[in-house]
C-alpha cells in the first residue's frame, strides 16, 4: 500500500542518546546526551520513560509550542505493552495513540499521521519513540548481569529517544510518500540474526515502493535501511539483486552500521531498536538533507517482530519494513 | 600437578562450551543444561569422581560437577532409604552451593548496581 502525499512536512526533530551512541561516529549531532545508562533514575525501564520523554520536551522546546496545542501523539517503545510510551503519555496530556512494530516504528507512526494531517484530521503531531540497552536485553535476550556470550550476527539494542513533528506547514523537508509494508516470515528462527528475518521484508517493501511509484533507484540519493545490521545488510543487497533484480549497493546504507563504529564499539554487528533509524535519520541525515547533500532519501525502517514467548515454543520471526520518502523542498 | 590438570579439565570444559556457541544455534542456556546433563551420566561408574581426584578444583568448579553432585547424592540416600531416597538425597550435596549463591547474590545487589 503505497500513498502519495502532497502537504504533509517534517518541521523539527530532537534525539537524545545514551552513553554507546555517544561514543560512536554520529557524536556531534544528537541534541542531548546520557553518560550512563540509568540517566539519573532509579531503572533502566524508568531511564528509557525519561529519554523518550526528555526528546519530547527537546522538541517542543525548538517548536516553542506548549503540549496543548498538539493535536496527537503517536508513540511506541520495545516494552511490554509499551509501557514507557503510556507514562510519557500520561505527563503530556496529548490524545495518544500507541503502537508496536518494534524497531520500525517511528515510520509507523509518522506514516499514520502524514495520512491524517494530508486527510486534514488534524493539524500537527507528535511522533516519538525510545528503546534502552539494557531494559531491552532483560526483556529480549539475557539479562545482562547473566553475562551469556553473543554471537557477532547478534545486534546491539540502541539507547535513547526520539521525537518528530510533522504538520502542514512549509518547511525545507516534506515526507512525499510512503508505503506499508507486508509481514514477511521465511522461516528464520534465530534471535541473534534478526538481520537475516528483516532483509526479505526490507527488499519487498522496496520492491513495492518502487513498482507502485514507477521509480527506479536513479531516484533517490540514499536508500536507508532500519537496524539489519553488517549481515544483514549484505542479504538485503544479495537478495534484492537476485530475487527482484534491483541494484541499490551504490545509495545504500543501514542506521545500525552508521551509529557505531563496529570496529572500535562491542556492539556486534551494529545497532538495533526502534530508536536506532530514528537517530540516524533525525540526528545526522535530516542535517545533512539541510546542507542538501541528500535531496531524495528513502527511509526503510525495519522491524523484527519477534516474541521471547513464541520463541521458546519453536515458532519464527515474522518481519515488516515500512518506506517513507523524504524530500528536500526546493 | 594439580594445578595444571585443574586448568586442563577446566579449559577443556570451556573449549567444548565454545565450540558448541560457535558452531550451532544453541544459547548458552541450552549448554549449560547440556553439561549438567552429561555430569550427572559421568557420575555412572564413578567416573567423574576419578576426575575430581585428578583435577581437583578443575573439575568441581564447572557446572558439570553440579550434575555430578546431584545424582551421587539422590543415589546415596537411595542405598539407605530406596526409591525414596532418590528424592530425599538429590539436593543433598548441592543444597550448600545453591544456598552460598542465593545469599551472596542477595549481598551483592544490596552493594552494587549494574552498570552496563
Amino acid at each position: 500500500m503505497t500513498f502519495k502525499y502532497n502537504h504533509v512536512y517534517l518541521n523539527a526533530s530532537s534525539t537524545v542518546v545514551g552513553p554507546n551512541e555517544n561514543q560512536g561516529p554520529l557524536k556531534d549531532f544528537f541534541d542531548k546526551k546520557f553518560s550512563d545508562f540509568y540517566a539519573g533514575e532509579k531503572s533502566w525501564e524508568q531511564a528509557e520513560i525519561k529519554m523518550m520523554a526528555t526528546s519530547i520536551n527537546i522538541l517542543l522546546h525548538k517548536l516553542k509550542k506548549a503540549p496543548s496545542s498538539i493535536d496527537l501523539l503517536i508513540a511506541g517503545d520495545l516494552l511490554d505493552q509499551i509501557a514507557p510510551s503510556s507514562f510519557v503519555a500520561a505527563n503530556l496530556k496529548i490524545p495518544f495513540l500507541g503502537i508496536y512494530s518494534a524497531c520500525a516504528t517511528m515510520a509507523e507512526a509518522m506514516i499514520i499521521g502524514s495520512n491524517m494531517l494530508e486527510a486534514k484530521q488534524i493539524n500537527n503531531i507528535i511522533c516519538a519513540t525510545s528503546s534502552h540497552n539494557l531494559s531491552a536485553e532483560k526483556q529480549f535476550r539475557y539479562p545482562s548481569e547473566y553475562g551469556a556470550p553473543k554471537p557477532k550476527t547478534a545486534t546491539f539494542t540502541a539507547t535513547g529517544g526520539a521525537a518528530a513533528y510533522l504538520s502542514r506547514v512549509k518547511n525545507h523537508i516534506k515526507i512525499e510518500s510512503a508505503t506499508i509494508g507486508k509481514v514477511i516470515d521465511l522461516g528464520q528462527k534465530d534471535a541473534n540474526h534478526t538481520g537475516a528475518a528483516m532483509a526479505p521484508a526490507a527488499a519487498d517493501t522496496i520492491y513495492t515502493h518502487f513498482k507502485n511509484l514507477k521509480r527506479n533507484i536513479n531516484h533517490y540519493d540514499l536508500i536507508l535501511t532500519g537496524d539489519l545490521g553488517l549481515y544483514g545488510k549484505e542479504i538485503l543487497i544479495n537478495y534484492l539483486k537476485e530475487e527482484y533484480q534491483i541494484d541499490i549497493e551504490k545509495k545504500y546504507n543501514d542506521c545500525g552500521i552508521m551509529l557505531y563504529d563496529l570496529d572500535k564499539q562491542n556492539v556486534g554487528a551494529g545497532a538495533s531498536g526502534p530508536v536506532s533509524s530514528a537517530l540516524v535519520t533525525f540526528g545526522y541525515i535530516i542535517k545533512q538533507m539541510t546542507k542538501k547533500k541528500f535531496k531524495k532519501v528513502l527511509l526503510v525502517a525495519t522491524g523484527a517482530l519477534f516474541s521471547p514467548t513464541f520463541l521458546f515454543q519453536s515458532k519464527t520471526i515474522p518481519a515488516v519494513a515500512h518506506a517513507i520518502d523524504l524530500e528536500v523542498v526546493e | 600437578m594439580t594445578y595444571l590438570y585443574a586448568f586442563l579439565f577446566a579449559g577443556a570444559v570451556c573449549l567444548i562450551g565454545q565450540v558448541i556457541l560457535d558452531n550451532t544455534k544453541l544459547t548458552p542456556g541450552h549448554v549449560t543444561s547440556l553439561f549438567v546433563i552429561v555430569g550427572a551420566f559421568l557420575d555412572i561408574f564413578n567416573i567423574y569422581d576419578k576426575f575430581v581426584l585428578w583435577a581437583g578444583g578443575g573439575a568441581l568448579v564447572p557446572i558439570t560437577s553440579f550434575g555430578h553432585l546431584l545424582i551421587h547424592g539422590a543415589l546415596d540416600k537411595a542405598q539407605e532409604y530406596g526409591i525414596m531416597g532418590l528424592a530425599m538425597g538429590m539436593f543433598d550435596l548441592t543444597a550448600s552451593g545453591i544456598t552460598a549463591a542465593i545469599i551472596i547474590a542477595f549481598f551483592i545487589t544490596l552493594i552494587f548496581k549494574p552498570k552496563n
